[in-house]
């Protein structure tokens, strides 16, 4: 089989030693990709509000800035939606769950039998019935358990000993290394 | 004028006036136990300077006796200096302080509440803290020129040696403190409590700005919106991703909008998701916290006093009816409540 040459060869077909889009070179001192153009913030937003003066053969957009709200917010004016009154706009298209545990259908809420039941068995042996065993045996979720049955202060206080002891021991076996990258990312959630 | 090398003693040094003195040098300077330094500190300043100090800081018409002033301008602490058997003994502004500071707390206790009806009741506190506590009660003693009227000692009796946890050495800021809460007492005292109120506002709350969202620091903003917004009685909390760049590489950008059904609490960017979420979560709390109340629209509980002299308690009948009680917002959120709910796991339940 002949080797096809570049300008007889069709835009579909691929031979093996050439790349197809290697010519035509872009001219010299140009860039391989073509100019970034950004579009125009004005061009079909959902937050401009387009008014038209055709008196004047003019167009009006006011646009506010896209900038994140400043929390300088007045009794009168506030910035917070949850001091304003609700109003439901209908067919408003939101952005995605930032996480795709968000996206998640909600789970069906626990009935009263349910509740008394974890908060049952919750007292009855806190060590054998975890938040997390008494979560998934009646599919609510771990903060739920914990919220409607919170053990008593001083069951809390014994527990949270434990737990700062596995951890201190953990935490000594860390290298040097490790501490000091654990540190660092503790600063910089401090930094938040 | 001494350059340095200045000593601790040379620094607590007043510059006293002879002038007013009928007999200079005093008749005790002739006695062995006479201590010169001790003389000087316990001597009031001239009956001009502190009539001049109260027409400066605009009570020249309310503090018309300089004994008055003089006693304003006495700390405790001095009476560990004087002697024991002296014939005149020396006037302190203890009590005036004490009365003098419940009443600035109540005054900024209730401007502050006023102009941020939101805000949490422990950053509430702090910034009370911030117009009236001693730090600012003696930087306002410094600027109305107080320090060369003031007069005290470092020691808190005269029986005390150098510090106890009894008898803790008096800081020259607590002393220089005393003087505008001893005033506020004395105004209140001449004329009426709106007046006390009107000198508290001019030289601590209206003319003094306070950054109150440093003070607000949050350990858990998704928990603390999650419960706002339960308490609100919207729809929960979720967030969601507005804009985002470099996902997997060394350098993203999260702009991540926190949303209560269609409406946008807040949003907030970061290095990760998380960072962003926590982020939008603090916009969306501030948001509702740092909400204030237009200075117009201020109605302050303390307008229902009468503003004349009298009575306390007596209805003030041209004013009948001007305060208008405003609404109180939702209750503060306490989430970290440590098990009082009530909601703990019960065998018997």
């Amino acid at each position: 089989m002949f080797r096809s040459l570049p300008f007889t060869a069709s835009a579909f077909t691929r031979s093996y030693a050439t790349k197809l889009n290697k010519y035509p070179r872009p001219k010299p001192g140009t860039a391989e990709r073509p100019a970034y153009h950004a579009p125009d913030p004005l061009n079909n937003n959902p937050q401009a509000v387009v008014t038209a003066l055709p008196e004047n053969d003019l167009t009006f957009i006011h646009r506010p800035p896209p900038t994140a709200p400043s929390p300088h917010s007045l009794t009168t004016n506030p910035v917070s939606p949850l001091l304003r009154p609700s109003k439901s706009k209908e067919g408003v298209s939101l952005p995605p769950p930032s996480r795709p545990r968000f996206a998640r259908e909600p789970l069906p809420r626990a009935s009263p039998q349910t509740m008394s039941e974890i908060k049952r068995l919750r007292a009855l042996d806190p060590g054998r019935y975890t938040c997390s065993v008494l979560a998934k045996k009646f599919s609510v979720t771990r903060g739920f358990v914990q919220s409607i049955a919170a053990l008593k202060k001083s069951q809390r206080r014994a527990k949270r000993r434990e737990q700062e002891a596995v951890a201190d021991k953990a935490r000594g076996e860390w290298s040097e290394k490790k501490t000091t990258l654990m540190l660092i990312k503790a600063k910089r959630r401090e930094l938040w | 004028m001494v350059y340095g090398g200045v000593s601790r003693a040379v620094k607590t040094l007043r510059a006293v006036s002879a002038s007013h003195l009928p007999v200079f040098p005093p008749t005790q300077a002739t006695k062995s136990s006479f201590d010169p330094q001790t003389w000087g500190q316990l001597q009031p300043p001239p009956s001009t300077a502190l009539s001049a100090f109260a027409h400066r800081i605009g009570l020249g018409a309310v503090l018309t006796d300089t004994d008055d002033i003089l006693k304003a301008c006495t700390h405790p602490s001095i009476l560990s200096l004087a002697p024991s058997s002296s014939s005149q003994p020396i006037e302190t502004n203890a009590h005036l302080s004490t009365l003098g500071n419940a009443l600035m707390g109540l005054f900024a206790t209730e401007y502050v509440n006023a102009t941020y009806p939101y805000l949490p009741t422990r950053v509430l506190k702090a910034a009370v803290t911030a117009h009236v506590g001693p730090q600012s009660c003696a930087n306002a003693a410094l600027e109305m020129g107080a320090v060369p009227l003031l007069r005290w000692a470092p020691k808190a009796s005269s029986s005390a040696v150098s510090w106890t946890p009894q008898t803790p050495a008096v800081q020259r800021t607590d002393a220089l403190a005393s003087i505008p809460r001893a005033l506020t007492a004395l105004v209140y005292h001449h004329r009426s409590l709106p007046s006390a109120r009107q000198f508290v506002h001019s030289y601590f709350l209206l003319s003094r700005q306070v950054d109150v969202r440093s003070m607000i620091k949050f350990v858990d903003p998704k928990k603390a919106l999650k419960e706002m917004v339960a308490k609100f009685g919207r729809d929960p909390p979720k967030s969601r991703l507005l804009k985002e760049t470099g996902r997997f590489s060394n350098s993203p950008v999260f702009v991540v909008g926190i949303y209560s059904g269609e409406d946008k609490l807040g949003e907030g960017f970061g290095a990760s998701l998380k960072m962003a979420e926590y982020r939008a979560a603090e916009a969306s709390l501030l948001a509702v916290y740092l909400t204030r109340r237009p200075p117009d629209d201020l109605n302050l509980p303390t307008d229902t006093f009468p503003r004349g002299l009298g009575d306390i308690f007596a209805e003030d009948a041209e004013n009948e009816g001007d305060y208008l009680p405003p609404d109180l917002p939702h209750a503060e959120v306490m989430y970290a409540s440590g098990g009082r709910s009530g909601r703990i796991a019960s065998e018997a339940s």
